[in-house]
């Protein structure tokens, strides 16, 4: 672990929010840099290089999305929002916009720990992701397409292949519905949620040991799926 | 504004056609009374057509049908025909008195549509002062024991931390944390009743799986279904739901809590869905001492309780939300006692035909 620590950036303008977060990734081994308008978040983005970023949605001068929008325009650097509840529609809004994963105000530390390194781990992952999942008592290469449960194999058809592709490519992190849609199925399907509903219960009933309380394939209702293997 | 606007307008101009076309049937009708009636007949089927739409419209609309209507009778009937040329000074009197009467029912209306108005206004008013006082009752004591225990709890981390014992501060912090979790449950359900209330709140509605949602509630309530048994029974060839999956979420979430809330530790509670024609019941079904009638029925108005009071925290908000949200989707909400004792709790989801997915060949 000669490595440097890595750097976050925190956009919040809430002084006691900044606090909490910087005291935790401090005891992390984070360096935590912080921007209190999401102007000077967008500067500081650039100034500092961080590794990650995490963006308050409600910020006082301009809207988070616009900072996720602004990073983007030049960093591929993992984002991950801070939303209150009742901003739903906005969560999406900042996932398409190119956010990485999310928050819902009030969180523990430990939850947005978790989405933090599993972000981090993703932006130094190879772009095809990781290829060999392991699910409990199954494993699935994702490069030779094979699917092995107990010891014997299952069979996934190249659609519920690509579907859990995706969702490795993405590890730990959630993938909005429209993403997958178009992924898989192209731009023209990116509306047709039922695709999803009833391929995603195929990919259950063969991966997971109690499809309606999966462990692996989790829903995040109302905006997408967040595929989680054992640590 | 500017929606209300164009929605007057175009009122306005379905007004304005209704009376052109009222007076064109007029004319039609009277063409073929004319042979065998007499004219002051005639003239009563535009006078007819005149209170019709002085009824349905507003005023502008009545004034125009009863010009459109004298001259098209003047036009047609009145001899000269074919002329507005008035032969019989009786006729100048047909005219004034429809353009009368169709004035005089335009105002009659009007000023009973405000009467109406004023006094739906005035019932919403008084609804909402009763729910504002319940809620700020509700919100004043269910936030408080939270509240106090947080504030406890922090000051003595913040006065006497070095003191205590590494377990006796992570149990304090322990309890900020779940009680502030706890808090935010209940701010966020005034919020959403609030939102349900004023109608604030948009039904996006999407395919979804309610073997998904029931996943991914019980995931997200973990803990607090922890002491219980949750036995999940939905049928494999369930179809898909036209729902807003995010709001049905909240109602088995709120369902989940309400059974965890109100029966022992240890107690099964169960999770069912069943097809039943066009709908689809869900059901969250526990084994509690079983609801008296009233509370059977009362169950799943705003702010009830329960007859038991105390026993469990909570804002008897949950199962209002669950109605309101169900409403919303076009389905109903009921309790009812299960026999061998406990009490079932269901709603419905109207069925839409559910789209397919494409096959696929390599499928097994």
């Amino acid at each position: 672990m000669a490595e440097p620590r890595p750097a976050i950036l925190i956009v919040e303008d809430e002084p006691e929010i900044r606090r909490f977060l910087r005291a935790a990734f401090g005891v992390e081994g984070y360096r935590v840099v912080e921007s209190t308008t999401g102007r000077r978040g967008s500067i500081d983005a650039g100034t500092h290089k961080p590794d990650l970023a995490i963006v308050d949605l409600a910020l006082p001068d301009v809207d988070g999305i616009e900072v996720i929008r602004r990073i983007r325009e030049w960093s591929p650097m993992p984002i991950i929002v801070l939303s209150a509840r009742v901003q739903e529609r906005s969560k999406i809004e900042a996932l398409d916009a190119g956010a990485n994963d999310y928050v819902t105000k009030p969180f523990g530390v430990g939850e947005l720990l978790a989405r933090v390194r599993a972000a981090l781990r993703h932006a130094v992952r190879s772009p095809s992701g990781t290829s060999i999942l392991r699910f409990g008592n199954t494993v699935v290469d994702l490069e030779k397409r094979t699917a092995v449960r107990d010891g014997e194999e299952i069979r996934l058809t190249p659609i519920e292949f690509r579907l859990l592709a995706m969702l490795a490519k993405h590890l730990g992190m959630v993938v909005t519905h429209r993403h997958l849609l178009t992924v898989v199925w192209g731009p023209t399907h990116a509306k047709d949620t039922h695709y999803l509903r009833i391929y995603m219960k195929q990919l259950r009933d063969k991966l997971e040991i109690d499809p309606v309380r999966p462990r692996h394939l989790l829903t995040e209702t109302g905006i997408g799926y967040r595929l989680v293997l054992d640590e | 504004m500017g929606y209300s606007l164009t929605m007057n307008l175009k009122r306005h101009w379905v007004g304005y056609a209704w009376a052109i076309g009222a007076s064109a049937a007029c004319t039609f009708v009277g063409l073929v009374l004319y042979p065998r009636f007499d004219l002051v007949n005639v003239a009563m089927v535009y006078l007819l057509a005149v209170v019709i739409i002085a009824l349905r419209f507003s005023r502008g609309p009545a004034i125009a049908a009863s010009v459109l209507c004298v001259a098209a009778f003047d036009f047609v009937f009145v001899p000269p025909r074919g002329t507005f040329t008035v032969d019989d000074i009786q006729y100048l009197l047909t005219f004034a008195i429809m353009l009368a009467v169709g004035l005089i029912i335009s105002r009659l209306v009007k000023s009973v549509r405000r009467q109406a108005a004023a006094q739906a206004a005035l019932e919403i008013e008084a609804e909402t002062e009763r729910i504002r006082s319940t809620l700020l009752a509700s919100i004043s004591h269910d936030l408080r024991t939270p509240l106090a225990v947080m504030a406890g709890a922090s000051s003595s981390l913040a006065e006497s931390g070095e003191r205590l014992s590494a377990a006796e501060r992570q149990a304090l912090a322990k309890s900020v944390f779940d009680q502030a979790q706890e808090m935010s449950e209940h701010v966020a359900k005034v919020l959403q009743m609030t939102r349900l209330e004023t109608g604030a709140i948009k039904v996006d509605r999407d395919w979804a799986s309610l073997s998904e949602i029931v996943g991914a509630v019980l995931a997200r309530l973990g803990e607090r279904m922890a002491a219980h048994r949750v036995i999940v029974e939905l049928p494999d060839d369930l179809p898909l739901v036209r729902v807003d999956a995010t709001l049905i979420e909240q109602v088995l979430g709120n369902l989940l809590e309400n059974s965890a809330k109100h029966t022992p530790q240890g107690t099964v509670v169960r999770v069912r869905a069943q097809r039943r024609g066009e709908e689809v019941v869900v059901t969250v079904q526990d084994y509690s001492a079983g609801l008296s009638d009233r509370d059977l029925e009362r169950v799943f108005a705003k702010f009830h309780r329960g007859s038991v009071e105390g026993a469990g925290s909570g804002m008897g908000l949950g199962l209002a939300i669950c109605r309101a949200i169900v409403r919303l989707h076009g389905g109903q909400t009921w309790a009812e006692r299960v026999p061998g004792g406990g009490t079932a709790f269901r709603f419905t989801l109207p069925l839409e035909e559910a789209p397919s997915a494409p096959l696929e060949l390599a499928s097994n």
